[in-house]
């Protein structure tokens, strides 16, 4: 299994690099503009006052964009975070799909390694590079936090990495098992891009109409929320708990079926 | 040859509605090199995949070094080696990392491929989706012999070899009989299948439709045989068991004879026979014989 798992390291360390390297240089550099943001809140609070709350509240801003956990959540978390992770975590993800694809996938597995095994180091290359992707990440806000002041809190900022790094697991997971199931990576990527996209649409949807608020709730982004955590330390466990469900039951799943499944020329 | 190596049972595969292979049975015994013939989508791959387990058999079974190929398929793996009919290649990988790792999976020292590979002249250092469709083929046929597993189970090895490597293939196979090792090969490439293997079976529209040593399969099929005769035969002369006449021109007759060739042998002994030639058909033309025909519901298999 070592062979099998040294091997996604390798072959993923391009992407895993050129993504964290994306997601570090945006997340760095817009934490420099943070003392600007602080010094410029009121100028910044009269403009979004021509926009109406709710829209703003859709996009992850509530309150002053002086606020450490607004300016997290806000450029960081809720924009940046979402769209790296989801890439990152389906472009691995499916890579199951395009050995098959390709006919590789016969390779290692007409050998003694079994399926299970094959797919679980799969399954761990996806948590290491999710895993990179969010210290990279934390690493650059962090790293820019040590220029400029005031400090953002070091343990609040890590809970929001793990909170962050969750969701990109829940995708991974649930992409694994749309890879599997499919066998085709432009099938179960598209699909797995499909339901973030339908997902970020019915979040925002939500907000702005309180008669569908419910339906909110059938969408990850719903809990994926930092501004709280970050402003006052209070860490949404709940949320967390039901990505790291979310992303157990979809490797888990993933797992059964391809174990029992055909794998056809 | 003593116990299979693989044993097939009633093996059907279905996809869907779609015919796969219909209830195959044969069996290899150990150190056999095995052909399996057969026409793209006569079933050899799907037939190929369920001995490796990649595909769950709709009913039957395949037994693969005394191992369920679907159930038990890593274990039964163990003692397998096996080329691809289009050898897949990971990102940018070089010949020689792609089978390190495949060495490493199975628990083969770091450059156990590079005796093989040099036999082969296959450069390792060039990276496997730059190489062109026969270079590639070839590291499918180092991967596959490399180590020392008791049986090699190869999809159309050579489709794209040169006539060398292909040569070279086959002394391969032959050093791999002569080391005990069964060899299951699946062809459409009839004379290396005619010279490397010690039977044959044939699979048409997912039936096999025999198992025979190639000589016998080539024995119980028509061969061509020429005529010039001193005088014009009187009629019915050739009136034989298994013996017909395709043209008779005045001196010059071509016949057909299938299997014993003796009783026709005795009947121009009472000729003045000017000149005679015997053509032996082709293992192609015996092939062909089975696409012709209707397609059989049955078939006998040759003992090993």
């Amino acid at each position: 299994m070592m062979t099998a798992f040294r091997l996604e390291l390798v072959r993923g360390r391009m992407l895993v690099l050129w993504v964290g390297l994306v997601a570090m240089v945006y997340a760095g550099g817009i934490t420099l503009f943070y003392p600007t943001i602080l010094e410029n809140a009121a100028q910044f609070e009269k403009l979004l006052e021509v926009y109406p709350k709710q829209l703003m509240a859709a996009f992850g801003i509530h309150g002053s964009l002086g606020d450490q956990g607004t300016f997290l959540n806000s450029y960081v978390f809720q924009f940046m975070w979402p769209l790296v992770a989801a890439i990152l975590a389906i472009l691995l993800a499916t890579r199951v799909a395009a050995d098959a694809e390709s006919g590789f996938l016969d390779l290692p597995l007409s050998t003694r390694l079994p399926r299970l095994r094959y797919l679980a180091s799969s399954i761990a290359g996806q948590v290491v590079a999710i895993t990179f992707l969010g210290l990279m990440t934390i690493g650059a806000v962090m790293a820019v936090d040590l220029i400029i002041a005031p400090d953002f809190p070091t343990d609040r900022l890590i809970l929001a990495g793990l909170h962050a790094l969750l969701l990109g697991l829940a995708i991974a997971g649930v992409t694994t098992l749309l890879a599997v199931i499919f066998l085709d990576r432009g099938k179960a990527g598209g699909v797995a891009a499909g339901i973030l996209i339908l997902m970020y649409l019915l979040n925002v949807l939500a907000q702005l109409t309180p008669d569908i608020a419910d339906v909110g709730r059938l969408s990850a982004f719903r809990y994926f929320d930092v501004r709280n955590l970050i402003d006052t330390g209070t860490y949404p466990l709940g949320d967390s708990l039901l990505y790291l469900a979310v992303a157990v039951a979809g490797w888990l799943l993933a797992l059964w079926v391809f174990r029992r499944r055909d794998l056809a020329a | 040859m003593g116990t299979d190596a693989i044993e097939v049972i009633g093996l059907t595969k279905r996809y869907g509605k779609r015919r796969g292979v219909l209830d195959l049975d044969f069996g290899i015994g150990e150190n056999e090199v095995f052909g399996f013939l057969g026409p793209n989508g006569a079933g050899k791959t799907t037939t190929i995949r369920v001995l490796l387990g990649f595909l769950r058999p709709t009913a039957g079974r395949a037994i693969v070094m005394g191992h369920d190929s679907w159930r038990d398929a890593a274990a039964a793996h163990v003692g397998v080696a096996y080329a691809s009919a289009d050898p897949a290649y990971l990102g940018s990988l070089t010949a020689g990392e792609q089978l390190d790792y495949m060495a490493r999976l199975r628990d083969l020292p770091s450059g156990a491929w590079r005796p093989v590979a040099e036999r082969l002249e296959l450069d390792p250092t060039v990276q496997v989706r730059k190489l062109s469709r026969g270079n590639r083929q070839k590291v499918g046929v180092v991967q596959a012999f490399m180590g020392r597993e008791p049986l090699l189970v190869m999809d159309e090895p050579t489709s794209g070899l040169d006539p060398l490597m292909q040569r070279e293939f086959l002394t391969l196979v032959s050093e791999a009989r002569a080391d005990g090792r069964t060899v299951f090969l699946s062809s459409h490439n009839l004379p290396e299948v005619e010279r490397a293997c010690d039977r044959v079976g044939i699979i048409r529209e997912g039936r096999l439709v025999d198992v025979s040593t190639v000589a016998d399969l080539q024995a119980s099929h028509w061969r061509s045989v020429s005529l010039v005769l001193t005088e014009p035969p009187s009629p019915g002369l050739f009136d034989l068991p298994n013996v017909r006449v395709m043209s008779a021109s005045a001196r010059d007759v071509h016949l057909e004879v299938q299997g014993d060739v003796n009783p026709l042998l005795r009947r121009l002994a009472t000729l003045e026979v000017r000149d005679i030639s015997i053509a032996t058909l082709e293992i192609e033309d015996v092939f062909l014989g089975y696409y012709e025909a209707p397609a059989p519901v049955a078939r006998e298999e040759a003992p090993r």
